[in-house]
């Protein structure tokens, strides 16, 4: 006989929020067209916002049927220190990235990631990341021609003067 | 005339062919390296190779697809970690092997048999295919509203432990693709208020976020995991070996191929089946099964590679992916303005014989890349993830962003990716949620068109539906 699967932390307020969540969506489109008609566009919001309401349900269910394992922690297990840096990082990223620009922001993003994750010295990751940084910057904004936010580099300037080499 | 001169596109032109050998090349990395999946890096692609023709952006998605499918063997082998779900099996025989010092006797056989499972697939793509799409020419409305729905459940059912939460995900899914205005009336639908929502979700986003963010945030869990380093000798097999192996891989890749036809499975289940099929009908191997038994490599590695080709079967025929790459090189034809489907077949063929072809060849130069360079590639494997998440995560954000030069783009990628990391760590399945962005207007709009050519009578459509072609369609899928 399987081992009845254990709750693990914060599964249980997971899925409460991803049931209220159905809720309000479920909300939202009946605020399209009601019951209108079958063919009314949301119709289809509808029916499918109605089984994420009732999968919610039954998961919600399930979930509370579960003990709580005991051998985990949110801190350890489910959302570690490393995991939130990583997602404020990329936020940061994303906030940094038309103001400052692609290469300095992206130079800098590797910078703190690669010191924090590997904890090697400064001059590895400063190696590492303008390395990597000019390599895709060469691969994707010369040779597929992905336009990228600017911000203080005058890249368009570079770009230029490197294709008018050729 | 005409399938032998579109067969040939990718060959005759250079261009496609070393567009598919360095995808090919780059697949095998991509597979091997345990953080890095074919799904995560086919969507990455997507966003940097929307603005090419279809034809090079094809050629490079399918040389990783079959190259990746083949890569994740070799760390299965070498370092016991599977590189893709799809060598899971593999890595019970394959790591005992390498323990005994036979890594290279098994990567060189799993290379030849992956390349031979790869062919019975692509032979089956470009049989079978054209005669299904002659038979799905006849679909009505309700019957891609009725593919479309049995693609979703399909994969929720297939994807992960619970049903329920697989149902809640394609829900969610086609919820996402339904944000917007209604094409047909204008109406916003999950707008809030919020002008950016008006114009919908990009589907690019979703797909990086869950992904490929979701993804490289799971694997910093296990960050410092050490590599273990392996010597590697006598690659190329004997002929006499692969001939031994033959009648087992040809039952295998048989497996592989039905397994990957069928809408929501893919190589992980077929390869998971062939071991088991194998384990069943190998009455004496050499190397009991789990400890080293050449059968346990040869019928995971024929079955998941057939199953490529299998996958791509109900793909171009029915618009429905056979797993989770195939669902996004559905959204990356949508992009490219082509729409997968029976009617594909008639109005673009040259699109489905490149296929085939593309396939033919990424699987040619699977087998030469894979016999060769392994001293390169134990390197690059040992790359520390410290360095390769992050950039995981740059070309992310690079990725999002290219698309509509939108960084609301690159905050639903974010908000998408650690919704997906919530939902992998509380088992949820991912891959039902991009299926139901990718068929929500399919069966929105077939719903629509169904409905209101029964005169909004839902019984007269329930009853037409028992006496479709899609009915036909899907007894023939049970």
């Amino acid at each position: 006989m399987e081992p009845t699967p254990k709750r693990r932390p914060g599964e249980l307020v997971f899925n409460i929020a991803i049931m209220l969540a159905s809720f309000g969506l479920l909300y939202s489109a009946y605020g399209i067209s009601g019951f209108e008609a079958l063919s009314a566009p949301g119709a289809v919001p509808m029916a499918t916002t109605a089984i994420m309401v009732v999968c919610a349900v039954v998961i919600l269910r399930q979930t509370l049927r579960k003990g709580a394992d005991t051998s985990q922690t949110m801190a350890a297990d489910i959302l570690p220190l490393i995991v939130i840096v990583t997602i404020a990082m990329i936020a940061a990223y994303a906030v940094l990235l038309r103001p400052l620009g692609f290469l300095p922001t992206s130079v800098l993003f590797l910078l703190v990631m690669v010191r924090f994750l590997s904890r090697r010295g400064w001059g590895f990751c400063l190696a590492v990341s303008v390395g990597t940084v000019f390599v895709i910057w060469i691969i994707f904004r010369l040779i597929f021609a992905v336009l990228m936010p600017q911000g203080i580099i005058p890249e368009g300037r570079i770009v230029s003067a490197i294709t008018s080499l050729f | 005339m005409d399938i032998l001169s579109n067969l040939l596109i990718p060959i005759v032109n250079l261009d496609l062919l070393m567009l598919i050998a360095v995808g090919t090349f780059a697949g095998i990395y991509v597979g091997a390296i345990p953080g890095l999946s074919v799904t995560m890096a086919v969507s990455i692609l997507i966003s940097f190779t929307f603005s090419w023709e279809v034809y090079p952006a094809l050629a490079l998605m399918i040389g990783i697809y079959m190259g990746g499918v083949y890569g994740g063997s070799r760390t299965a082998i070498l370092l016991n970690i599977p590189g893709a779900p799809s060598a899971i099996a593999t890595a019970l025989d394959g790591f005992p092997m390498a323990q005994h010092g036979r890594a290279g006797e098994a990567i060189g056989i799993v290379t030849v048999v992956s390349f031979i499972g790869g062919f019975i697939g692509i032979f089956a793509l470009g049989a079978f295919a054209p005669l299904l799409s002659d038979f799905a020419i006849g679909f009505q409305p309700r019957d891609f509203m009725l593919l479309a729905i049995m693609g979703i459940l399909l994969v929720g059912s297939l994807s992960g432990d619970s049903l329920v939460k697989g149902i809640f995900a394609g829900a969610l899914g086609i919820g996402v693709g339904a944000v917007g205005m209604d094409p047909l009336t204008i109406q916003d639908r999950f707008v809030f208020g919020i002008s950016e929502l008006r114009g919908g979700i990009s589907f690019v986003a979703v797909m990086i976020g869950l992904f490929g963010v979701s993804e490289a945030l799971i694997q910093l869990h296990s960050i410092h995991t050490p590599a273990v380093r392996q010597k590697i000798t006598g690659i190329i097999p004997s002929w006499s070996k692969v001939r031994k192996h033959l009648p087992l891989g040809l039952q295998t890749s048989t497996i592989g191929t039905i397994v990957g036809a069928l809408p929501g499975t893919g190589g992980d289940i077929a390869a998971l089946m062939a071991y088991d099929h194998a384990k069943r009908v190998t009455r004496n191997p050499e190397t009991p099964f789990g400890k080293g038994a050449i059968e346990g490599l040869v019928a995971p590695e024929t079955a998941n590679n057939a199953a490529v080709g299998g996958a791509f079967i109900p793909m171009l025929t029915l618009g429905i992916p056979g797993d989770a790459v195939t669902a996004i090189m559905i959204g990356a034809l949508f992009i490219h303005g082509l729409n997968p489907g029976p009617m594909l077949m008639i109005e673009q063929p040259d699109m489905f014989w490149f296929i085939v072809s593309s396939l033919a060849l990424a699987n040619v130069f699977m087998l030469i890349f894979g016999l060769t360079g392994i001293r390169l590639f134990v390197r690059i494997v040992e790359l520390p993830r410290t360095v390769l998440l992050p950039v995981i995560m740059v070309l992310s954000i690079v990725g999002a962003y290219a698309v509509n030069n939108s960084l609301t783009d690159v905050y639903w990628m974010l908000g998408f990716g650690v919704l997906g990391y919530f939902m992998r760590l509380y088992g949820y399945p991912l891959a039902p949620i991009i299926l139901g962005v990718i068929l929500s207007r399919l069966l929105d709009d077939n719903w629509r068109r169904a409905i209101i050519s029964e005169r909004e009578d839902f019984g007269a459509m329930m009853m037409g539906i028992f006496t479709s072609r899609c009915r036909c369609a899907c007894s023939w899928r049970w």
